[in-house]
């Protein structure tokens, strides 16, 4: 018996000492880092550690897995969107045929991947082709529809052969991903779609460790072309729960917060305001940078949402303002067009319409919708003015203005019925067209109008919406006719035309603005935002000496 | 006893693959199709019939059910557990990692559950009905009905961000043990020492106490054999506590951003990552199994009443 007694306790020293062992190995070896990231954003501020809700999963930038804004940091594009148009990036300069079908690049001649191979047309070349080899992940981006092939002109020479003219070539190249460069000696067998055995671009940041849902390292590049970056080291560590971001950046072991890839802040408003209130943070908001809206599902011929009038009273009936100030607190301004008007091709003159609960009403009495004596819903031949509105159900905002909405919409005699479902069955719904009304955003500067327009026409996305409108063929000429235009007059026009075609159907009934909003320490300088609201151009970013 | 374990090992085959056909089953029960949620979990913009067939053919999904399972289970025996669909990589290198991740904080939490659990019962028990005892319960009931994320934000932004005794998150070094450690084994043991508690004090009134003290043996010793006989019920529920808890930590990981098990089946749940379910419900499985049967061993070790039945 004693010798059973003695086994067990013998045994439970063994385990504890086990565990000892195990876990002092990895502190022992993890310590070092630790102590780096957690004392130099408190004494000396030379590095950025951000807060990510989640780990950047795959540093591809040939498919679609990881994290943009990691990606944005290691890999280049051939152009550069910025405020003023398409800026040259890796390539220095290029020409466009008179047939708008062929694109020559003349590359940057001082550039080098990570890992020391030469950055040169046949780089171009081999990426580019890898990517087409996988053409169907990338639908979305109609260049991959008609690039033809890459011809290598000489060393630092590149053209590009389309199938047919297709002006938002350049806007396209200019996205993190598909088109961005890796170097050839990270492909496996020639190809990138199915992994790669590293990660070296030609960004002014090389990715130095990745440790899954920890954290990952980016150490300056100083062989960058563009001069080596200020900020030398940048860390993104994993921090899933927004209360413990909070708490790691007030006791200093994160010093930089952004609002994530899914446009979520991870930490709330009035947590913001108090860090900036004891002085050690900053906060930076950028300019609108994508349309939060109401998609109207126009093709259910048997839901009221096929009505134009309905779809034009809910667009009245909402209060923007009061979900601006309310819900987002002032963070997000109040929308009243399918895209802002800084948005290229969207500064367009189109019929005001705000909110009027009162001039709803009316809509919906003129179309029919009765309200009858001690009712709270209207009816029209027997049906009742009832819709579905789906929300993802881990957006708290979502639900929050949903609420509101619905609140907003019973008082002129709407029924909305709230359903709250995961984001993916949320997309499924929108290119199964299985949905009254849902909530969704416009794809950001960098791809609006361009993309978000293309996809009206397309089944997964935006078909359903859009085909139940009266003028529906009209539309989609004009959105064929736009991408093939050689000719800025009328592309302005016929840009002019698909806005207002859907602003008058009220389809896209808008919302409030999104944007970036980065909390930073008061010493940072330098903070700036790209064109759109996935990647930061860190590399221009420095502190205060 | 080996060739006990050789038996348990030997029942725990047959199971395992009614519990992974059970859940590829409830996965292909969901109505939405599965190339279609991979394709979304691997954040591809714009999802075309096209892509959705390429996909089914790549991932073999095009295939009947029974050859799609079949398969699986032929390359796991193979030990080939397959690539995470979201990520590409193979699902031991992200599995791998995080369990060990998770059976670290598991095994730490349990040694602190039973310290507490036992400490604190015999406690009660030697002072039952007193203020002593009252007010352990009470405030042990307190705090295990407290959610644990709130228990586990109070205790960062006092520990951490207030006294900056602690880090807050992640597990860089021995201190980030303290705080997961800490929450997890007051919400377990909350519950585990008022057994210890109860059996003590029946064991109070057992014969061999009065005889005991009857022949003059000191407290402590009485004490001893009283732990002792108390325990044996607890071993079992301690043993089976490794893998309740190595299952749900779900909450407390997330809170202190720990790489473990309950992040990664989570969103390999919600991303359908077929592969990574599936190996994540075997391990779970295989754990179960195992401390079921250390259970029964170290049972058996202190109680050889039970031996026969081994």
């Amino acid at each position: 018996m004693r010798k059973s007694w003695f086994t067990l306790i013998a045994g439970c020293m063994v385990l504890a000492v086990m565990l000892g062992g195990c876990s002092g190995t990895q502190a022992g070896s993890k310590e070092a880092t630790n102590e780096a990231a957690h004392e130099t954003p408190q004494e000396s501020p030379q590095e950025l550690v951000y807060a990510a809700a989640k780990d950047l999963i795959d540093m591809n930038p040939h498919v679609y897995a990881g994290s943009n804004s990691a990606q944005g940091m290691v890999y280049e594009s051939l152009v550069e969107h910025t405020e003023e148009g398409i800026k040259p990036l890796l390539a220095e300069s290029w020409e466009i045929s008179g047939d708008g079908k062929s694109y020559t690049f003349h590359l940057r001649k001082d550039v080098n991947f990570h890992d020391g191979e030469p950055f040169n047309a046949e780089a171009v070349k081999l990426n580019i082709d890898a990517v087409q080899r996988n053409a169907k992940k990338h639908a979305w981006i109609k260049l991959s529809t008609k690039l033809t092939d890459v011809l290598v002109i000489d060393t630092h020479t590149v053209e590009l052969v389309l199938s047919e003219p297709y002006y938002p070539t350049l806007n396209e190249l200019s996205f993190t991903r598909p088109y961005v460069f890796v170097s050839p000696r990270n492909f496996i067998d020639g190809e990138t779609k199915d992994g790669l055995n590293g990660y070296s671009g030609t960004g002014p940041y090389k990715l130095v460790e990745h440790k899954v849902d920890q954290q990952a390292v980016f150490e300056a590049n100083e062989a960058y072309w563009g001069g080596s970056p200020a900020i030398k080291k940048i860390t993104g560590k994993v921090l899933p729960a927004g209360e413990t971001t909070f708490l790691a950046l007030q006791k200093g072991e994160v010093n930089f917060v952004f609002t994530d890839d899914r446009g979520t802040d991870s930490i709330d408003v009035d947590a913001m305001t108090n860090l900036t209130d004891a002085g050690d943070y900053q906060i930076v908001r950028s300019k609108p940078m994508n349309t939060k809206m109401i998609v109207a599902n126009s093709s259910q011929t048997n839901s009221p949402v096929h009505e134009r009038a309905v779809r034009q009273a809910i667009w009245q009936a909402i209060d923007r303002e009061t979900i601006s100030k309310q819900i987002f607190s002032g963070t997000e301004p109040a929308a009243y067009t399918l895209f802002s008007s800084n948005v290229k091709y969207a500064d367009v003159d189109l019929p005001q319409r705000g909110y009027d609960p009162e001039a709803a009403r009316k809509l919906l009495e003129e179309a029919g919708w009765k309200l009858a004596n001690g009712q709270e819903v209207r009816t029209k031949n027997g049906s009742k003015l009832t819709m579905k509105l789906y929300y993802d159900a881990n957006s708290s905002s979502q639900k929050t203005q949903a609420e509101f909405i619905q609140h907003e919409l019973k008082e002129i005699g709407m029924r909305l019925e709230l359903v709250g479902e995961e984001s993916t069955s949320v997309a499924k719904r929108r290119s199964a067209g299985d949905y009254e009304l849902l909530f969704n955003q416009t794809w950001g500067l960098a791809y609006d109008p361009q993309s978000t327009i293309a996809a009206f026409t397309s089944e997964s996305s935006y078909l359903h919406t859009t085909k139940g409108i009266a003028r529906a063929d009209e539309l989609y000429d004009k959105i064929a006719d736009v991408t093939v235009s050689m000719d800025e007059t009328t592309r302005k026009s016929l840009y002019a035309d698909i806005l207002n075609i859907v602003h008058e159907e009220a389809v896209f009934i808008p919302l409030t603005n999104g944007g970036v909003t980065i909390v930073a320490p008061q010493s940072l300088q330098g903070i700036g935002f790209k064109q759109t609201q996935y990647e930061l151009p860190f590399e221009k970013m420095n502190f205060n000496p | 006893m080996g060739w006990y374990m050789a038996k348990r090992g030997l029942y725990a085959i047959p199971m395992m693959i009614v519990i992974s056909f059970l859940t590829f089953i409830l996965i292909h029960l969901s109505p939405m199709d599965p190339a279609e949620v991979v394709l979304e979990a691997q954040g591809v913009p714009q999802i075309t019939p096209e892509l959705i067939a390429q996909t089914k053919a790549e991932l073999g999904m095009d295939r009947p059910f029974l050859i799609r399972y079949a398969n699986w289970l032929i390359d796991c025996l193979q030990l080939d557990f397959g690539h995470s669909y979201v990520s590409g990589e193979p699902v031991w290198t992200l599995l791998g990692p995080a369990f060990l991740n998770t059976l670290q904080l598991t095994f730490a939490s349990v040694i602190a559950v039973i310290a507490l659990s036992v400490g604190l019962g015999v406690i009660c028990a030697l002072r039952e009905g007193r203020l002593l005892d009252r007010s352990v319960r009470g405030v042990s009931f307190f705090l295990t009905s407290m959610p644990s994320y709130l228990l586990a934000s109070l205790m960062i932004w006092y520990f951490a961000v207030k006294l900056d005794l602690l880090p807050t998150s992640g597990m860089a070094s021995s201190a980030s043990y303290v705080l997961p450690v800490v929450v997890i084994a007051v919400n377990y043991a909350g519950i585990y020492f008022r057994m210890i508690r109860s059996s003590m004090i029946s064991q109070l009134h057992e014969d061999y106490v009065l005889y005991g003290r009857a022949s003059g043996l000191s407290e402590t010793t009485i004490t001893m054999h009283m732990i002792r006989n108390s325990l044996q019920i607890a071993i079992s529920v301690f043993c089976m506590a490794v893998p309740i808890i190595l299952g749900s930590t779900v909450v407390v990981e997330n809170v202190f951003a720990w790489p473990g098990l309950g992040s990664l089946s989570m969103h390999a749940i919600l991303s359908r990552d077929f592969p990574v379910i599936q190996a994540y419900v075997l391990v779970m499985a295989v754990a179960f199994v195992l401390f079921n049967t250390v259970s029964d061993m170290v049972n058996a070790a202190m109680n050889p009443k039970l031996r026969g039945d081994l």
